[in-house]
């Protein structure tokens, strides 16, 4: 095999393997697939080490030993299950049929490009989420109805800040103090809201629980590394969400708004 | 009753809209709202009778295991899809904040009872994803192998 076609496959498993990576896809998985892409176009040699912030590769040959390597760095963003399983459908016809690398590059350019939900669909899941969750933790019709908008504001605050490529600790600190600030003047102008439900029901819109799942699932499948991160992840942001409420809920307190 | 009703219903419609920000694909959505609101069915049966979150959250965990391992075999996809949403539910944030109040109040004895069951649960989660994951590795190990004895005799 020429040292250039064994590199197209090579980019071709690594960029499948990064749009998993970056949608949310536990470790186990973008391994395998990387793997299996690569052994389907005859390259004997294979080995894969991913982590949630890179993922490497390295192939050999053993007609042509050529070895090729290469890393990649992945830079996370919004979890995304369709690309998931689209490249999990992707990898599982390009295995099996006889597809070439041109026609398979230009598949995953098109699984990459795609555009999740509308935007204002899922604003409006998220405040129904947010509202939901308020009558879960013990809300009223009144803290649904004052946490539907509050809920929205969040998700957009937030989506706004990922625009900005702000770090996942400061975005949930400023949503759950966006929350609790809004949770605050609600229950303070009207008397049937309570803030309680109102913020318990927005910080369950910030949870880590994709965090944690994967965390769990990566232990379960030994990838110790990437297990670890993960938690580590996952209580960050758990912190930084109880941080954002409590510093709110403290200052109001010391300006004298209503008491606690 | 009355009570596990009042809190299936919002929790449904909330695994729908979870369902939607994380991009579920939109065949998928209703299996996955299944899935969900069955752990989350598991989790307040278990809460109520046992009057232990923890466990709750533990057979949540496992419910949403059991049953996203079953769609995924059976709609031939990744199992995160299905438990990603499912599992969101369970995740304490309640807690979260009951722990960050209490520590405000400057209550340190209710703060590290809160938290430490916040942690409890969410150990509880993991635990109950684990051991699902185990037992259905074993299982179906079991099974393939006792496909393959009859197929020899």
């Amino acid at each position: 095999m020429e040292k250039k076609r064994q590199k197209e496959i090579l980019m071709l498993a690594i960029r499948a393997g990064n749009i998993m990576m970056k949608s949310g896809a536990e470790i186990y998985r973008v391994e395998d697939t990387i793997e299996r892409i690569c052994k389907s176009c005859g390259i004997d040699y294979v080995n894969v080490f991913a982590t949630p912030t890179g993922i490497f590769v390295s192939t050999d040959n053993e007609e042509a030993s050529n070895t090729v390597t290469y890393i990649k760095r992945v830079k996370s963003s919004e979890t995304d299950l369709t690309k998931i399983s689209r490249v999990n459908a992707f990898s599982r016809s390009f295995t099996t049929t006889d597809m070439t690398v041109e026609e398979g590059m230009k598949i995953l350019d098109d699984i990459a490009d795609s555009k999740p939900y509308p935007f204002w669909i899922r604003a409006i899941s998220a405040a129904v989420v947010a509202a939901c969750f308020s009558l879960v933790f013990g809300g009223a019709a009144a803290d649904f109805a004052v946490t539907l908008p509050v809920g929205f504001m969040c998700y957009i605050l937030s989506r706004f800040l990922e625009k900005y490529e702000i770090n996942f600790f400061i975005r949930g600190f400023c949503c759950c103090a966006l929350a609790a600030f809004c949770a605050l003047v609600a229950s303070a102008s009207f008397g049937a809201v309570s803030y309680v439900p109102v913020i318990t029901g927005c910080i369950m819109l910030f949870v880590p629980g994709v965090a944690i799942t994967n965390s769990i699932r990566d232990f379960l499948s030994g990838n110790m590394l990437s297990g670890v991160a993960r938690l580590a992840e996952a209580c960050i942001i758990g912190v930084s969400l109880a941080a954002g409420a409590g510093v709110i809920i403290e200052i109001w307190y010391m300006i004298g708004g209503v008491s606690l | 009753m009355t009570y596990i009703i009042s809190m299936f219903v919002p929790a449904v419609f909330a695994i729908l809209g979870l369902a939607i920000i994380f991009r579920v694909p939109v065949n998928r959505i209703p299996a996955c709202v299944v899935v969900g609101a069955l752990g989350w069915l598991t989790y307040l049966v278990a809460d109520h009778y046992l009057s232990s979150p923890v466990m709750g959250c533990f057979f949540g965990a496992c419910m949403v295991g059991l049953c996203s391992a079953e769609a995924s075999r059976i709609f031939k996809e990744a199992m995160t899809i299905f438990v990603i949403p499912g599992i969101l539910c369970l995740v304490p944030g309640a807690k979260i904040f009951y722990t960050m109040e209490a520590l405000i109040r400057n209550d340190i004895e209710d703060m590290a009872e809160i938290g430490v069951q916040t942690l409890m649960m969410a150990g509880a989660i993991a635990m109950g994803l684990l051991v699902m994951g185990a037992l259905i590795k074993v299982f179906r190990a079991l099974v393939s192998k006792t496909v393959t004895v009859k197929d020899k005799l």
